[in-house]
């Protein structure tokens, strides 16, 4: 038994057999409603330490434990293992042709009685807490219109809000803030942060923006080439840290390339 | 000169001979030619009026079109199911979906009078020959529209909802389901329109429908009657467009 949400011990693993590793001996132990922004380079890892979290990611050597169940490096965890973890898709993924408040009564699924789900029907539970993810989102007036109705604002939102209404203890979003301007950026990371808060939920951000990191992580885990480069409060990280971070970095590619400069 | 200029000219040419040899070597000399308009001018005025007496023909003939046509869908649409799964390369392996898809351009590039004639060959006159014709013309298009549909779903919401404990069923339900069953809906009612477009003519041939009285009173030289028998079917057409558009803006 330990305490920790979340507690890794020497995770390695390779996309493909032989190649570098993309995660090269993490060994890590997260509190329950600790708030953790990921920052490294392209390629650094983020993406796949996130994915093992969720239970996503296969083949890889070490111990893992997620809220006290043991993650299995040959098979998915369970249904309701799976519900107590959330993730916030960097593309949203949204059923388009669906309604906003199915696509946040989707976040259901694991919890909700899957015979009754499956013919459409949803509890009361279920639709209470889809209704108050959607205020928390401040998309309540949205509820009916289809997502791809929306805007990319209002679509992020949305696919927050799916996460919300899951109701789970460990948030993971992976970079929700890489493609918006510095003030529609911190209006998103406070919606994450705070309704994290209020739910007693851990969450972990990856980010390529250390002023957004300091400001909304209370902890920040540098990551680079698959290993943690430090791992300290977000008061203690200083602008040497975060230069060791990304000097000499190979060039970024994508969307967070354009980040590095701000 | 200029690759496009040299492409037309070339092009220019080619249409040319083609134009030259056509006229050249059919039976078409400056007499006939000449006649002709009088003739067919004779032909539309001894169309003139059109005889409403067929009303009762036309009702039957209609009734067994639209009834060729429905079952004629619901057969491609039973035949679809598989072919669409084989043809997917998403679900099967290359290996059998390319395959799949050749035997499926395969069948579209067969037109549709021609299978019907075979069918009449094969199991006598009348609306069965028309539906297995239906069925097997349209499948080649609709199973291969049904393979895109499965083709076309984002598998990003599917992760996203096993992300969150959702099961196989549920995933089914409400990730791969509400992307595919407008595209399959829409491609469906399209096909339906087609066919019953095409299968007005298939009485031609002796599969049935509208078209069987077009040919029996143009060979019975009741051109009257014919003419009646065309403005109904121009007419169907007409109003199956208009259907069409309408559930096409529901659908979109
Ligand atoms: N599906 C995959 N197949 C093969 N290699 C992969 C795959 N996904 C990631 N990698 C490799 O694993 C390493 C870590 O990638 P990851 O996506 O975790 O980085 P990241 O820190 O999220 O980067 P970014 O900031 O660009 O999102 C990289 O070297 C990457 O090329
Ligand atoms: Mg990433």
């Amino acid at each position: 038994m330990t305490d920790s949400a979340i507690r890794l011990d020497d995770i390695t693993h390779r996309h493909t057999p032989g190649a570098e590793p993309a995660l090269d001996g993490i060994s890590l132990r997260v509190d329950p409603g600790e708030t953790i922004a990921l920052l490294g380079p392209s390629g650094a890892g983020k993406t796949t330490l996130m994915a093992l979290i969720d239970g996503r990611l296969r083949n890889w050597s070490g111990a893992a434990r997620v809220l006290d169940e043991p993650l299995s490096s040959l098979r998915a965890p369970s249904g309701a293992a799976r519900a107590e973890i959330g993730f916030i898709f960097q593309e949203f993924a949204l059923i388009d042709r669906a309604t906003v408040r199915q696509n946040v009564l989707n976040g259901r699924l694991g919890r909700t009685n899957a015979f009754s789900a499956f013919f459409g029907r949803f509890s009361a539970a279920d639709t209470y807490a889809a209704d108050r993810a959607m205020a928390d989102a401040g998309i309540s007036t949205l509820a009916d219109r289809r997502a791809d109705s929306l805007s990319g604002g209002q679509r992020q939102r949305v696919a927050i809000a799916r996460c919300l209404a899951q109701e789970p203890r460990v948030i993971l979003a992976d970079e929700p803030v890489s493609n918006l301007d510095p003030a529609r950026a911190a209006d998103i990371l406070t919606l994450i942060t705070d309704a994290a808060r209020q739910r007693g939920a851990t969450v972990i951000f990856s980010s390529h923006q250390p002023d957004l990191a300091r400001r909304f992580a209370a902890r920040i885990i540098g990551l680079r080439d698959g290993r943690i480069l430090f791992d300290r409060p977000a008061g203690q990280v200083t602008d040497d840290d975060t230069d060791k971070l990304y000097r000499d970095a190979p060039a970024p590619q994508g969307d967070g390339a354009l980040r590095l400069v701000v | 000169m200029r690759t496009s200029d040299r492409t037309s000219l070339a092009a220019g040419i080619i249409i040319a001979a083609a134009v030259l040899w056509a006229g050249i070597t059919s039976d078409m000399s400056a007499e006939r030619l000449a006649s002709s308009g009088g003739r067919i001018a004779d032909f539309l005025g001894r169309m003139m009026p059109p005889d409403p007496s067929v009303m009762p023909e036309i009702w039957k003939g209609t009734a067994e079109t639209l009834r060729i046509a429905v079952l004629g869908t619901l057969g491609a649409v039973i035949l679809s199911v598989p072919f669409g799964l084989m043809a997917s390369a998403r679900l099967s392996p290359g290996w059998l979906s390319r395959p799949a898809r050749f035997i499926l351009a395969l069948i579209r590039a067969i037109p549709l009078i021609l299978v019907a004639m075979l069918m009449v060959g094969a199991v006598g006159l009348g609306p069965l020959p028309g539906v297995i014709a239906i069925a097997f013309h349209a499948t080649g298009m609709l199973a291969k529209f049904y393979a895109e549909a499965i083709d076309g779903v984002a598998p990003a919401p599917i992760e996203a909802m096993e992300s969150a404990g959702a099961g196989p069923m549920l995933r089914l339900r409400y990730a791969i389901w509400p992307q595919m069953a407008p595209v399959i809906a829409r491609d469906t009612i399209f096909r339906f329109e087609l066919n019953l477009r095409e299968s007005l003519i298939l009485g031609i041939v002796g599969a049935g429908g509208i078209g069987f009285y077009i040919q029996t009173y143009v060979r019975s030289f009741q051109y009257d009657k014919a003419a009646s028998v065309t403005i109904a079917v121009a007419l169907m057409v007409v109003i199956i467009e208009g259907v069409n558009a309408l559930l096409r803006r529901r659908l979109s």
